[in-house]
């Protein structure tokens, strides 16, 4: 079994480390400092567990599953955060608490192996964010995956996006991004004063629409800065008037 | 005792009171009864003097029959039997000194006799007023004085917060050192202990010299360079007259813990934390700088700022302040709080 670690101290590493070298058949194929490793990593060794730290500078260990392949086994290991406990509970993710001993991290890795080849469901990661988010805050950024690099884009620069099968195409400084995710999930994460489901396909910066375009007796067209323009439905109307006058 | 008499000027500011409401009482009684002014000061002073007096005891009435517990119609009958007995009184009094004037003034009772409806009827009007304000003032007085142990219970709460996370994973890098440097192990075990004895030891007190709430910053710094190793790095600078200094128990503490977590712990390769302590006019001005992350991931417990500027605003008011300046990449946050030379005694 291959498995990377996470976790940006040293010495939360050492305790994994020491667990995971008395145990048969386990490879540590990378140990990761932050975020960004971790997740290059994962694309770099395919491996069946990752033991993923929760604060971690660059990407939170949120962050990193959202960009990780959904079959990788992932057990997040934190110290302290009843948010993410309670979060982890109802998701019923694998978790480790700081400091953990050696019969409760066999326990943990039994699970795991008894469950390798399941797949997470693509929405798990956004609702672990939003149920860790203090009621009335949203997400700050959207992190995307750029070939092996990550790439962060931060919510006022996102002009909008578009739901395209499994995934949504994010439209951000001249540039589209692509990644596995419902348009509705991204909708509930982000700020509902700042972005407006005009489409059932689309979302929108509402800074980014300069004017609506009546189309035909039901349909419109919103008229972006950079000219892009992207039709708008009946109820995406309703919302984006209501939205703009009250 | 009533509590305005227990404070002069608050009698005084009271007795003064009196004069427009004696003046207005003269005037009708004067008017009422045809006196000249001379007949009226003899009747309406002694009047008010007693009165003001009288109008002190709804005190102990209105405590005795306090507005939550009392019903409507012993609470009126109770305060308007009062109110008819003290304005009996008082008219008594008043005829007694106008029939008394009436030798060398003559006709004065008779004439007095057409002000005495209307000297009756305001005597009672103005005892009814002071048992409302009577009420209102134990109003404030109850409800500030449970804003103020709910603050005292905040305070202490918020000053005994050790942060959980920061011992879990003190704990987590103990048990990591037992298997690979048992030494190092025991060492941080027991700079953990001094640090939280340490600090339930300071938090019980209100104000403490800042050289002890350095000491105790230095007994956690010591416990988070075990956990972070060379990613935290430090320079301290404080002049030696601020170690006298008074300051509130653990407010420095959180503003470094605030620059270890939020700054320290999400860059990757670390950096220095700049403390900085210098007297200055308004008092004593302490300044921590530390490097940060603006693209970090959003953390989800900035309180502890929260936390320290809300016991120097419940303690200092506006002369302290807490400023917070964020550039491109260091993250600085100011404290002045001023200076006192002697303790606060608890009133």
């Amino acid at each position: 079994m291959k498995v990377v670690i996470a976790d940006d101290e040293e010495l939360a590493r050492g305790v994994l480390r020491e667990y995971l070298e008395k145990e048969p058949g386990i490879e540590i194929a990378a140990e990761c400092a932050n975020g960004f490793e971790a997740v290059k990593a994962v694309a770099e060794y395919k491996p069946d567990v990752l033991f993923l730290d929760v604060q971690m500078p660059k990407l939170d260990g949120f962050e990193v599953l959202e960009l990780i392949d959904r079959q990788v086994a992932v057990v997040f290991v934190t110290a302290f955060d009843q948010y993410a406990m309670r979060a982890f509970d109802a998701a019923a993710v694998d978790y480790l608490l700081k400091p953990f001993g050696e019969s409760r991290f066999r326990a943990a890795l039994e699970k795991i192996k008894r469950r390798t080849g399941e797949i997470r469901p693509a929405e798990l990661s956004t609702e672990l964010m939003n149920a860790v988010r203090p009621a009335g805050e949203y997400l700050e950024r959207i992190v995307v995956k750029d070939g092996a690099r990550v790439h962060v884009i931060p919510a006022g620069k996102l002009d909008y996006a578009e739901a395209q099968d499994d995934y949504i195409a994010l439209r951000s400084e001249g540039r589209t991004w692509l990644k596995q995710q419902t348009i509705a999930s991204l909708e509930s994460a982000l700020h509902p004063k700042r972005f407006v489901r005009i489409h059932r396909g689309y979302l929108v910066n509402i800074e980014r629409i300069t004017r609506i375009e009546p189309n035909t007796k039901d349909t419109w067209t919103a008229v972006l800065v950079d000219g892009a323009r992207i039709p708008v439905s009946r109820g995406g109307y309703g919302r984006f008037n209501s939205l703009i006058g009250g | 005792m009533h509590p305005l008499l227990h404070n002069w000027k608050a009698s005084l500011l009271y007795l003064g009171a009196w004069l427009p409401l004696g003046a207005i009482l003269g005037l009708l009684i004067s008017v009422a009864g045809s006196l000249t002014a001379l007949e009226t000061a003899a009747i309406i002073v002694p009047v008010t003097v007693i009165l003001a007096f009288v109008c002190l005891s709804p005190w102990y009435a209105c405590r005795a029959l306090p507005l939550r517990s009392t019903g409507a119609g012993r609470l009126l009958g109770q305060h308007l039997l009062a109110a008819m007995v003290v304005s009996a009184a008082v008219l008594m009094i008043a005829r007694i000194v106008a029939s008394s004037l009436s030798d060398v003034r003559p006709g004065l009772d008779k004439r007095f006799g057409g002000a005495d409806p209307v000297l009756a009827a305001m005597v009672a009007m103005i005892y009814l007023l002071s048992i409302a304000m009577h009420y209102v003032v134990i109003e404030a007085q109850t409800s500030r004085r449970s804003e103020l142990l709910a603050r005292e219970a905040q305070l202490r709460a918020l000053k005994a917060q050790v942060n959980p996370h920061f011992l879990f994973n003190s704990l987590n890098s103990i048990s990591a050192l037992t298997a690979s440097d048992p030494v190092r192990a025991r060492e941080m075990c027991i700079q953990l202990a001094d640090f939280l004895r340490t600090s339930l030891r300071l938090g019980e007190r209100a104000s403490i010299p800042f050289s002890e709430e350095m000491e105790l910053t230095r007994m956690y710094l010591n416990v988070e360079q075990v956990r972070f190793g060379r990613r935290l790095q430090l320079a301290l600078d404080v002049e030696p007259a601020c170690g006298e200094c008074e300051v509130p128990a653990l407010v420095i503490q959180p503003l470094v813990e605030n620059a270890v977590k939020h700054g320290i712990a999400l860059l990757e390769q670390g950096g220095e934390i700049l403390m900085l302590g210098r007297l200055v006019k308004e008092g004593l001005r302490f300044t921590i700088e530390n490097p940060y992350d603006p693209l970090a991931p959003a953390s989800r417990s900035g309180i502890g700022l929260a936390n320290v500027r809300q016991r120097l605003e419940a303690r200092y008011g506006n002369a302290a302040r807490l400023e917070v300046e964020a550039s491109d990449d260091v993250y600085r946050v100011t404290l002045l709080v001023p200076v006192r030379v002697l303790p606060v005694r608890p009133s």
